[in-house]
């Protein structure tokens, strides 16, 4: 780890004097343009900016309106006016939850604690190092934000046959928040890594293998029990028993108190109400101050690596989780003025996010011309296609076809106004769509969704399954009755609601013709729905 | 510290896959493609370019724990022999229990090891452990047996996913035999008989249509791919493809014919095997089919009297469908357990785990029939001949498939790893 924070050290110098007065958007595109003497795409179109800013920052496609609406506004900055208006929309909370939901959770599980807690906190634009300080050291008071205790709880629940995995969450923590997989070097110095230490990993562990799922609650607690002594470990390949009190990578070692036995207890466990003890010595304080911390390098690269990610499809390290020496980042300058400036500007995520999607970097084309046939993902020559969350194609096929305002609030009934159930009833409320979403898309547990992986279980589900197909059928203002009432034109509202797009003369010909051509015209028009909602085109935010 | 072989908590799969597709920046659509489990059906241009692609496997799993002595290695009339008896079978001088009449029909066809001893006698450790062949702790998960097949052999061209599990229960995609090969070359798990999600092309859709829908679906694709690279979109028309095909083959999951689940039996077994055997002949490359309830620590003989029958009566038709069919010669069956059962009868009339010295069966390609091999002493409780461990069966079946177990490696993360144990070695009197 020296070298490397040494290399940053000296990074940071050369970018202080560069790059002042310069808005960070500014910097972004002279850091991605000077890294490269290739060509560089072209700015994306309308369509396609609008589609993907959409997706990004709300989460889904825009409206047939709010699509016409952007493509016809003749103001020369509407791009960045619709990025500010979406930071705004109350969707950019939900789209965040979402997305950090599960990045953070990796699809273990669901708690509605947890979800007011990123709710509430992206809603307020929380600082980034203020969400981790509640998610390693929970404020139990505090009702809207206790929930992020569920980061530590959820992983120390045991599952399947498995002891409770200690090691598990030591792991996630250097993950989710230092960019750093020190799994491998749980048992030894990692094999093919020189900077990860079995150190690093034992110092990570005494932070938390204390710790326990307060039973007293209902809602996601975590306990500590007291400590008395260090982690012993020993090395496979190593001779001898090493010790260590909890301690980040990079950072001195916390030492661990003694007390008189019956005295390790600012407030001792109380058997009338179940409440545990509090000890005077809790590791969660000081990693909630030695973590979230601007003078952490490795926490403040990390989280703008991920946010980074989040937007451009790639991490600056890649993947996100294995930053070291050997695997640099692909520009270490820029990667170290982001999160500079991040820290600076007090770890405001949407200032980030705004700088980001601000650059022309984020803006180029994600098509492929001659000039950058061979550019490769980490040059950012070309904008990097990017997967679809189960969430993003959720909203987005609920806002294409119009069934968005079709979802019964509450109550798990059939829809009374469809006018053709199919295959049975379909249970129309958010939480049953979601749950089919999620079991046609998601990975299963404890997978990172970083890569593209589109699984036959989810074209099956668009085939074949009723979920999607029984919102095709025209019923009051959806899509397929708005173009029931149309002559001839079709193409352009089918391509404008679900691709966000124009389509070509030839597209429109063959969709015009197809759907012309058939007697049954509503049954031609669900499916030429059908089709660009299962399109590739669909189903990647490009 | 001894390098023992347990399991670590940590060093899972997916980052050691992961972190080597992106380091060494090889992203073909194959090493894209996850499929949620469905058994990793690489790139089908790379899948024809293998050897031995013919060559199937028919695993059939005895969760639990068979009796070796109620079956395949009885010891009747000594101090743990039990009640049954045991009875001649179609080769003189070999025997086998009372509880297996039919399968001691076909014993000539059969290969028998009865000096089996492993390493582990608890379930959650002994079943992935045999599962895996049970390779040396290098700090990563290895992959069960099929999805180690899946791998080495490919998908094949039947257009099926490569690696198929019929079995009680709940189905699916399970990608957690895969270990560190990753969730692709998982199983596509077939419960109670049951197809896949969504496998059914709705009623209000006919087939006129469902061509109509992917044409137009295929002319969308086209202006999209006209400007972008092809990782993407490769294997997004790839999982397209690969469902259609599992429609257009959903017969597969029809209700078998009457006769044939008389011959099979109308149990959960026979019915599974039944589904087996049509997805071997369909040309999944890995079929494995399972059954459950064989952990007899209570009531061990009357378990035993119930059970053998509907084992005996499923194997045996199976093994009599694929030998009228010619389908022995390149289908290579396996009939095991995670351990035996102990030869001491305890408190509860039951038999508890002994991996001690057990038994396991095969057939098929690769195998000499009749080859029955292996003893044990007279009360069954230890191996007297050279003891095989789960090891050598690895390099044995790998053998019979055509696969050079001692110079073919796995590189994962750039860590090349045996695929069977290296101290092990092929049972040369198992094979052909």
């Amino acid at each position: 780890m020296k070298t490397f924070h040494t290399i940053i050290a000296l990074l940071l110098s050369i970018s202080a004097h560069q790059l002042v007065g310069q808005d960070l958007h500014q910097i972004i595109d002279q850091q991605i343009e000077q890294a490269s003497t290739e060509a560089f795409a072209e700015q994306a179109t309308d369509s396609e900016f609008l589609r993907r800013i959409y997706l990004d920052l709300i989460g889904q496609i825009p409206t047939t309106e709010e699509a016409l609406q952007f493509l016809l506004d003749p103001t020369k900055d509407k791009r960045s006016q619709l990025i500010d208006q979406l930071l705004l929309d109350p969707r950019y909370a939900r789209r965040m939850t979402e997305f950090f939901n599960v990045m953070l959770m990796e699809r273990r599980g669901e708690d509605p604690n947890w979800q007011t807690f990123l709710s509430t906190s992206f809603a307020a634009n929380m600082p980034w190092d203020q969400m981790v300080r509640h998610m390693v050291s929970p404020d139990t008071n505090n009702k809207t934000t206790r929930g992020s205790g569920y980061f530590l709880t959820k992983r120390l629940e045991k599952y399947g046959q498995n002891p409770t995995d200690f090691p598990g969450l030591a792991r996630d923590l250097g993950r989710m928040f230092l960019g750093v997989d020190l799994a491998c070097a749980q048992c030894h110095d990692h094999l093919f890594i020189d900077d990860y230490k079995q150190a690093d990993f034992q110092g990570l562990f005494a932070f938390i293998n204390n710790t326990y799922i307060r039973q007293d609650t209902d809602y996601p607690a975590i306990g500590m029990k007291p400590i008395k002594v260090k982690v012993e470990f020993n090395s496979v390949f190593e001779e001898g028993t090493f010790s260590t009190g909890p301690k980040l990578p990079g950072l001195d070692e916390i030492s661990v108190p003694e007390f008189v036995t019956g005295e390790e207890f600012a407030v001792p466990p109380n058997n009338d109400t179940k409440a545990p003890g509090i000890p005077k010595f809790n590791p969660l304080d000081y990693l909630a101050k030695q973590l979230p911390n601007p003078s952490n390098d490795s926490f403040n690269l990390n989280a703008v690596n991920r946010i980074w990610f989040m937007l451009m499809g790639r991490g600056i390290v890649h993947p996100l989780d294995l930053h070291h020496s050997d695997n640099p980042p692909s520009h270490p300058e820029l990667l170290t003025v982001l999160g500079v400036q991040f820290a600076e500007h007090n770890y405001d995520i949407k200032w980030l996010i705004r700088q980001i999607v601000l650059s022309k970097t984020y803006q180029r084309t994600s098509a492929i011309t001659p000039p950058v046939e061979r550019a490769k993902r980490r040059d950012y020559r070309v904008f990097s296609e990017k997967p679809m969350s189960a969430e993003q194609l959720m909203w987005s096929m609920l806002t294409a076809t119009g069934q968005l305002s079709h979802i019964s609030p509450k109550a798990a009934v059939p829809e009374s106004g469809a006018e053709q159930p199919l295959e049975g009833q379909v249970d129309n409320t958010l939480e049953a769509i979601r749950t089919d979403f999620l079991a046609a898309y998601a990975n299963p547990p404890r997978e990172p969704e970083t890569e593209f992986a589109p699984s036959v279980r989810g074209a099956l589900f668009v085939l074949n399954g009723p979920r999607v197909l029984s919102w095709l059928p025209p019923k009051a203002g959806n899509l397929a009755d708005l173009l029931q009432r149309q002559k001839n034109n079709y193409a352009d509202t089918l391509f404008l609601s679900i691709l966000s797009r124009n389509p070509t003369p030839e597209e429109a010909q063959h969709f015009n013709a197809y759907i012309s051509s058939h007697v049954d015209k509503t049954k031609a028009i669900e499916q030429a729905i059908w089709a660009l909602l299962a399109s590739n085109e669909f189903a990647i935010n490009h | 510290m001894p390098h023992s072989k347990q399991t670590h908590s940590l060093c899972t799969p997916e980052e050691h896959t992961l972190s080597r597709r992106q380091l060494l920046g090889a992203s073909t659509a194959a090493g894209v493609v996850g499929l949620g489990g469905l058994g990793g059906l690489v790139n089908p241009l790379i899948a024809s370019d293998m050897s031995a692609k013919e060559k199937q496997v028919l695993f059939i799993w005895i969760d639990g724990g068979m009796s070796q002595l109620e079956s395949w290695d009885p010891k009747p009339n000594t101090q743990f022999g039990g009640p049954f008896r045991s009875i001649p079978t179609s080769i003189p001088g070999i025997q086998v229990s009372e509880l297996m009449p039919k399968t001691s029909q076909i014993m000539h066809k059969l290969a028998v090891d009865r000096g089996v001893s492993t390493f582990d006698n608890s379930h959650s450790a002994g079943v992935p452990r045999i599962n895996r062949g049970d390779p040396k702790d290098r700090g990563v998960v290895y992959p069960y047996f099929g999805s180690a097949v899946a791998n080495l052999m490919g998908p094949g061209d039947s257009g099926l996913p490569p690696y198929v599990w019929v079995k009680p229960g709940s189905g699916g995609f399970k990608y957690q035999d895969a270990g560190f090969l990753g969730p692709k070359y998982g199983a596509l798990a077939i419960g109670e008989g049951k197809p896949p999600p969504n496998i059914l092309l709705p009623s209000n859709i006919d087939q006129q249509q469902n061509l109509e829908r992917n044409a137009l679906r295929k002319f969308a694709n086209k202006q999209y791919a006209n400007a972008r690279a092809k990782t993407f979109r490769e294997a997004q028309d790839f999982v397209f493809d690969t469902a259609q095909v599992l429609m257009d083959r959903r017969t597969l999951f029809d209700t078998p014919d009457a006769s044939d689940i008389e011959r099979y039996g109308d149990t959960p077994l026979g019915r599974d095997m039944l589904i087996g055997r049509k997805m071997i002949e369909a040309g999944v490359r890995f079929v494995k089919v399972n059954s459950y309830g064989w952990d007899t620590h209570g009531d061990n003989f009357n378990a035993h009297a119930s059970l053998m029958p509907r084992f005996d009566q499923a194997f045996t038709a199976v093994v009599e469908d694929l030998d009228q069919r010619g389908m022995l010669d390149h289908v290579l069956v396996i009939a095991m357990s995670e351990f035996g059962r102990t030869p001491r009868i305890n408190g509860h009339i039951g038999r508890d785990h002994w991996p001690e010295a057990w038994s396991i069966a095969m057939t098929g390609t690769g195998i000499r029939r009749g080859a029955i091999i292996g003893e044990t002493n007279d009360e069954g409780t230890w191996v007297t001949s050279e003891p095989h461990d789960i090891g050598h069966f690895f390099h044995t079946w790998f053998n019979a498939l055509g696969i050079d177990s001692e110079h073919t490696e796995y590189i994962n993360d750039g860590q090349p790893l045996p695929i069977a144990d290296e101290e092990c070695s092929p049972i040369q009197e198992l094979l052909a």
